[in-house]
C-alpha cells in the first residue's frame, strides 16, 4: 500500500510556542483519517504543513511529493476546505462552478449539480448573499466534484444543521470515498464522524498522543462502569480516566484484560468522545462539554 | 507557453473581470457615457442659439471646403483627443485596481480557496499583471472606439443636413485604423513603460497588512523625503536623483500614448513646449512609439519590474489566511 502522507519529526515553531512539535505520521491511500484536537493543538498548522501553506522543518511527503516546493504540481490531486469555508464574496455562484471548473481538470460539473440539487442555493446568487451555511454546501458540492487523491477538510461541517450534516457525511463515504482515496478530517463534532473514519489521531500541544486504526482502538480501550462496590478495586488497576455519570463511576481502561474487568461491573465500548477526553485530560473537560453543548 | 497555460491565463482574466466591474467594465463605460453626453449637451446648447442651425450647418460646409491635410489634422486630432480621456483614467484606475490585486483576497481570506486550486502563484500574479496591461488597455480602447464610432455617426447626421459628403468630411480624415493601431500599439508600449511602477504596487499589494495603495506611496515619498532632508543637511542642495520624483516623472510622461509628453521629457533641461510643432506626427506616429523600446530607460524599467515581480510571487507563495 502506497503512502499518502508520511512525515518525520515534523515540527512548526511560532516564535517560542511550538505548534508542531516533533510528528511522525503515516497514512497509507484509502483512509478516512480524523484528526482531532482542542483548539490550539496544531490541528490547523499540521494540515497547512501537509497543503504547503506553511513552512516547517522536518520530513514531509504527500503523494510522494514535498508540499513545500512542489506545492502546484501536488495540488492537481489534493483538495481542501479551510477550517471556515471562505470563497470568493463577490462572485455569483455560477461563476464560482465556471472558475472551478476552467482552472481544475478533475472537476465535473455534473457531480456539483447533483450535490447542489438539494440545496436552495441560486445559480445567480452572490456569495456574500449565501448565509453561512449555504456557503459551505456549496463549497462542500465543489470540491466533492474534484477527483482528488488526498481531501483534506478542516471543520468541514460547521454551521450546517444536522440534516445536512448527515447526508454529507453520508455521501462522502458512500459516493466519494473508495481505496484509491484518502480523506483527512478534523473536527470538532467527533460523534458524527466516529462511524466513517477508520483512523484516528489526537493531538495535543503539538504532539500526537493517538495515532492507530479505529479497530485497534476498539480493542484498545474498554470502559467499565463500576458497581459502588468495586470502584477502590477499579482504581487500583491503573485506569485512564475516571469519571462520574448518575452517581456511578465510569473507568476507562488501555489494554487490560477483560476477565477481571468484567468483575468490576458493565462493561463496554468507549466513544470517541469518551476516549479524547480521557487522553486529553481533565482540562479540556469543560471546553470540549461547552462545544459539544453549542 | 503550452495551450494549458494560455487557458488558465485566459480563465483568470475572467476571474479579474468578474472581480472588478468597476474598473474594468463600468468606469470605461461611464466615461463614454458622460464624454456623449457632454457632447449632446454642447450640441443642444449650440442649437439655441443658433436657431435654424444655420451657422453649424455654414461651418460644416466651410470646412468640407478646407484642404485635406487640414481637415486630417483636425478630425484625427479631435477623435485623439476623445480618446485620451479615458487612458488617463485608465492608468489611474489600473493602480488601484494593482493595489487591490494581491491584498483582496488575503483580507477576505478567499485566498485558500484560490490557493486550493491548481494554479501556481507565478500565474495568479501573471495573470493580474495581464489584466492591467492588456485586458484593461483593451477594454478602454474599445470604448474609446465606441465613442468615436458614436461622435462620427452624430456629425455624418449634421454632414448630411448640411449638403456635404460625410465619408469624405469627417470619416476618412479621422484615419480611424490608423489612429487605432496607433493608440493600441501605443498603449502596449505604455504598459510595458510603466511596467516597474505597476510591479511596485503589485509588490506593496502581495505583503502590505492594510491599504496598499498608501503603502506603495508612503515609501518612495518617505524615501524622497528622507533623502531631501539628508542633502540639504549635509551639503545644502537638493539631492540631483530622487526615487520618488522618478517614479513621478515616470508615470508622468507615461499618460496617454502619445508620446507627446514623452519626447519632450527626454530632454527636460530644455521643457519648451513652443518650439513643439503641433502636426499630426506627434501623435499618429508608430515610429515614435516604437522608438521608446530602443530606449535605455524603457529596459531598465523592465529588468526592475521583473525583480519587484519576483518579490511579489514570493510573497504570494508564502501568504495565507492570517
Amino acid at each position: 500500500m502506497s503512502l499518502t502522507i508520511r512525515a518525520r519529526n515534523l515540527t512548526r515553531h511560532y516564535g517560542r510556542t511550538r505548534a508542531l512539535d516533533g510528528i511522525d505520521l503515516d497514512v497509507p491511500s484509502g483512509r478516512i483519517v480524523g484528526l482531532i484536537g482542542p483548539n490550539g493543538a496544531g490541528k490547523t498548522t499540521a494540515l497547512k504543513a501537509i497543503l504547503g501553506l506553511t513552512s516547517f522543518q522536518g520530513e514531509l511527503e504527500v503523494l510522494g511529493l514535498d508540499p513545500s516546493r512542489e506545492r502546484d504540481q501536488l495540488m492537481q490531486d489534493v483538495c481542501f476546505i479551510a477550517d471556515v469555508a471562505v470563497l470568493p464574496r463577490w462572485a455569483r455562484v455560477w461563476q464560482v462552478i465556471e472558475m472551478t471548473e476552467r482552472l481544475h481538470p478533475r472537476f465535473s460539473r455534473e457531480r456539483c449539480m447533483y450535490y447542489l440539487k438539494n440545496t436552495k442555493i441560486q445559480h445567480k446568487q452572490k456569495v456574500k448573499t449565501l448565509s453561512k451555511g449555504m456557503v459551505v454546501q456549496l463549497h462542500l458540492a465543489l470540491v466533492m466534484a474534484i477527483d482528488a487523491k488526498l481531501l483534506i477538510l478542516d471543520e468541514p461541517t460547521l454551521g450546517l444543521d444536522i440534516l445536512f450534516r448527515k447526508r454529507f457525511y453520508s455521501n462522502l463515504l458512500n459516493e466519494y470515498f473508495d481505496e484509491q482515496r484518502t480523506i483527512l478530517i478534523t473536527t470538532h463534532q467527533v460523534e458524527e464522524v466516529e462511524h466513517i473514519l477508520t483512523d484516528l489521531m489526537f493531538i495535543k500541544d503539538g504532539q500526537l498522543i493517538l495515532n492507530s486504526t479505529m479497530d485497534d482502538v476498539h480493542e484498545r480501550y474498554v470502559e467499565v462502569m463500576a458497581r459502588p462496590d468495586q470502584v477502590d478495586e477499579a482504581r487500583q488497576l491503573g485506569p485512564l480516566h475516571e469519571r462520574v455519570l448518575f452517581g456511578r463511576h465510569i473507568f476507562l481502561f488501555d489494554r487490560t484484560d477483560l476477565g477481571s474487568l468484567n468483575e468490576l461491573g458493565e462493561i463496554h465500548r468507549p466513544s470517541v468522545a469518551d476516549l479524547f477526553v480521557a487522553l486529553m485530560g481533565d482540562e479540556y473537560d469543560n471546553g470540549l462539554a461547552g462545544e459539544e453543548a453549542a | 507557453m503550452s495551450m494549458q497555460t494560455v487557458k488558465t491565463l485566459w480563465a483568470l482574466m475572467r476571474r479579474e473581470y468578474w472581480e472588478n466591474p468597476g474598473i474594468l467594465k463600468w468606469a470605461p463605460a461611464i466615461i463614454a457615457a458622460l464624454t456623449l453626453f457632454g457632447i449632446a449637451i454642447s450640441l443642444i446648447i449650440g442649437a439655441r442659439f443658433d436657431a435654424e442651425l444655420a451657422f453649424t450647418l455654414d461651418a460644416i460646409r466651410e470646412f468640407a471646403n478646407q484642404p485635406i491635410e487640414q481637415r486630417r489634422l483636425f478630425m484625427s486630432g479631435a477623435m485623439f483627443a476623445t480618446s485620451a480621456m479615458f487612458f488617463q483614467f485608465l492608468i489611474l484606475l489600473v493602480l488601484f485596481y494593482l493595489s487591490g490585486s494581491l491584498y483582496e483576497d488575503r483580507k477576505d481570506r478567499s485566498i485558500l480557496f484560490w490557493k486550493s486550486l491548481p494554479v501556481s502563484d507565478q500565474m495568479t500574479v501573471g495573470s493580474k499583471l495581464l489584466t492591467a496591461c492588456l485586458l484593461a488597455p483593451a477594454l478602454y480602447l474599445a470604448a474609446a472606439v465606441v465613442t468615436q464610432l458614436v461622435i462620427l455617426l452624430i456629425a455624418t447626421g449634421y454632414g448630411l443636413a448640411a449638403g456635404v459628403n460625410p465619408f469624405t468630411t469627417f470619416w476618412l480624415p479621422s484615419a480611424l485604423p490608423r489612429l487605432w493601431l496607433v493608440l493600441g500599439t501605443g498603449l502596449i508600449v505604455q504598459a510595458m513603460w510603466l511596467l516597474p511602477i505597476y510591479a511596485w504596487v503589485m509588490f506593496c499589494s502581495s505583503w502590505a497588512p492594510r491599504v496598499p495603495i498608501l503603502i506603495a506611496i508612503a515609501i518612495p515619498l518617505g524615501l524622497s523625503l528622507m533623502q531631501h532632508a539628508w542633502s540639504l543637511a549635509s551639503a545644502f542642495r537638493l539631492p540631483d536623483i530622487n526615487v520618488g520624483l522618478i517614479m513621478l516623472k515616470r508615470l508622468g510622461s507615461g499618460i496617454v500614448p502619445t508620446n507627446v509628453n514623452m519626447q519632450v521629457d527626454t530632454d527636460s533641461h530644455r521643457a519648451d513646449f513652443t518650439d513643439v510643432q503641433f502636426s499630426e506626427e506627434l501623435f499618429m506616429n508608430l515610429s515614435t512609439v516604437f522608438g521608446h523600446l530602443l530606449k535605455l530607460e524603457m529596459w531598465i524599467g523592465v529588468g526592475i519590474a521583473l525583480v519587484l515581480l519576483a518579490g511579489a510571487v514570493w510573497f504570494r507563495r508564502r501568504a495565507t489566511d492570517n
